[in-house]
């Protein structure tokens, strides 16, 4: 199995590590099948996203997707960010084995799941 | 970068001196060992000389080892040709819960043909208990394979304890029960001898001892009889046909006399840096957990579980830095479920997904050790600031004091 360097990097200089100590919100999501975890705060200015950190336990794609994905997420509209896809990620570490696409997947779960919970606050 | 290769229980460099006495079985001395004229003898003559030595490194007669492609050849060729072999007296094998993939996968196509199979436990030592291989033992039982040192944690089994009850059951009038033990993992790191063991067959790999990957033996005792696998030709007595690899018996020959004149010191050298990184990871990083006994197992594995961390990330970050380990995590072998040996001597899911194996060899340095020890306890560091596991741990912490476990 082969990584992108993009990937490696993520694993060994982590992006958005931690998480907000007064976050907007925090969701925690798990994958049934094999037990990776996402953790994602989100800190909010108005629309966009200000600060966003996460952290996981699980694989090295699940941890070098949160990575990227906090990375993705800061100074971005709440609008753009619902609209983000598996692919996205993907594309931005560089691609990831077949076998691996349960990782971003997580990733673009837990980003959604924070939304939509950022949205019924709003409500 | 400095590389540190910690991973030789996955495979092993090949020793110059093993690759020079082989060059010259791919070049002039190229013959055909089944080949009548002076080419052919040549060879003929240099893979009975390598027969010997194998032979010798194991307490066995040359003429009842029978090479192959490697250690997956020989389990296969041992369980399969036995089992097919015995059918008539029955269908029901005794194995234990941590054999590697090329015994339980056989053992597995053997039960979806209808065989039975036993799968003993090891407990949190990682040891087979001989009242439990008794216990199991029926009329119907033809054969028991279990493994001489197991390849992730390195715990030796009883084999000589094994090979003493089989014989008294074949005293008693369990005249078809065979013994097998796949040795992969333990030949030349620790002494062998296939009389004190009291096993019918033994398999081996050339690659886990300095020699190149491709070739490997099987020992089958004087009398033993089983189905062969490959036909069509009459090589190595009938029981394994196709044209001798010339070169690779030769570097097997060279490297398991190799191994058998340096195993004190090479077993010395492994064992002494294993125990100084062992101490040194225990003292220097926390909520780990050494996996396998801890006297009774090959002198150059060690196998520990970080706690709140998967290992493919620990070793993607370990192999950034130029350290090579392996992993018991789901992710890098490719399966959803984590090392099935770190589960069978009772460790969580999450311990078994934090394990990883550092296997050191003969040309490892104190040097190396230091730059583990220096590197490994910040990648775990590292790792643990991003697991919400941690986090939670860390939390809850005035509760509970952190502890290294060491079983036994």
């Amino acid at each position: 199995m082969t990584y992108s360097e993009v990937f490696k990097d993520h694993l060994a200089n982590p992006r958005g590590a931690g998480e907000i100590p007064n976050a907007d919100v925090v969701v925690e999501q798990t994958n049934p099948i094999c037990g990776d975890s996402l953790r994602l705060s989100l800190k909010l200015r108005g629309d966009r996203i200000e600060q966003a950190r996460f952290l996981a336990y699980g694989c090295a794609p699940t941890l070098a997707c949160g990575s990227v994905l906090t990375e993705i997420l800061e100074g971005m509209s709440k609008a753009d960010a619902v609209r983000l896809t598996r692919q996205d990620i993907i594309q931005k570490l560089g691609g990831l084995p077949a076998r691996k696409r349960h990782a971003p997947a997580l990733a673009i779960e837990t980003l959604r799941a924070a939304i939509e919970l950022l949205d019924r606050k709003v409500d | 970068m400095r590389r540190v290769y910690l991973d030789h229980s996955a495979t092993t460099p090949a020793d110059r001196r093993v690759v020079e006495a082989m060059l010259p079985y791919l070049m002039e001395r190229f013959g055909n060992a089944s080949s009548v004229h002076h080419f052919g003898q040549d060879a003929r003559a240099a893979v009975d000389r390598a027969r010997r030595e194998v032979a010798a490194l194991i307490g066995a007669r040359p003429n009842e080892m029978v090479f192959l492609s490697g250690g997956t050849e020989a389990n296969n060729l041992a369980i399969r040709g036995i089992a097919e072999h015995s059918e008539a007296h029955g269908r029901h094998i005794i194995t234990s819960q941590i054999e590697h993939s090329a015994v339980s996968g056989v053992c597995e196509a053997l039960e979806n043909k209808g065989w039975e199979i036993t799968r003993l436990p090891v407990y949190e030592d990682g040891i087979v208990r001989l009242e439990d291989v008794r216990d199991a033992i029926r009329d119907d039982t033809v054969l028991i394979s279990i493994m001489l040192a197991n390849n992730e944690i390195g715990t030796i089994q009883p084999i000589a304890g094994i090979g003493a009850l089989v014989l008294a059951q074949r005293g008693q009038g369990r005249r078809h029960l065979r013994f097998h033990t796949d040795a992969v993992q333990a030949a030349g790191r620790v002494p062998l001898n296939v009389e004190t063991l009291g096993c019918d067959l033994l398999s081996l790999s050339a690659h886990k001892m300095y020699a190149p990957k491709g070739i490997g033996a099987l020992y089958i005792r004087r009398g033993v009889r089983l189905v062969t696998l490959n036909v069509g030709g009459h090589q190595e007595r009938e029981r394994r046909a196709g044209t001798e690899s010339v070169a690779s018996i030769v570097a097997f020959g060279a490297a398991a006399e190799l191994a058998r004149t340096e195993m004190t010191d090479r077993g010395d050298q492994v064992q002494r840096l294993r125990d100084r990184f062992e101490a040194g990871v225990k003292s220097t990083v926390e909520e780990i957990v050494f996996n396998g006994h801890r006297t009774k197992r090959l002198p150059h594995l060690s196998n520990i579980s970080f706690r709140y961390i998967e290992g493919e990330g620990l070793l993607i970050n370990l192999d950034l830095q130029g350290i090579a380990v392996s992993t018991g995590s789901a992710c890098s072998s490719g399966s959803l479920e984590p090392s099935p040996v770190i589960r069978a001597i009772g460790r969580s899911d999450e311990l078994a997904r934090g394990s990883i194996r550092f296997s050191f060899g003969k040309d490892n340095t104190d040097e190396d050790v230091d730059y583990v020890l220096e590197v490994l306890p910040r990648a775990v560091e590292n790792l643990r600031r991003l697991s919400p596991l941690y986090q939670k741990a860390l939390a809850d912490r005035t509760s509970q004091p952190l502890q290294v476990v060491v079983p036994n």
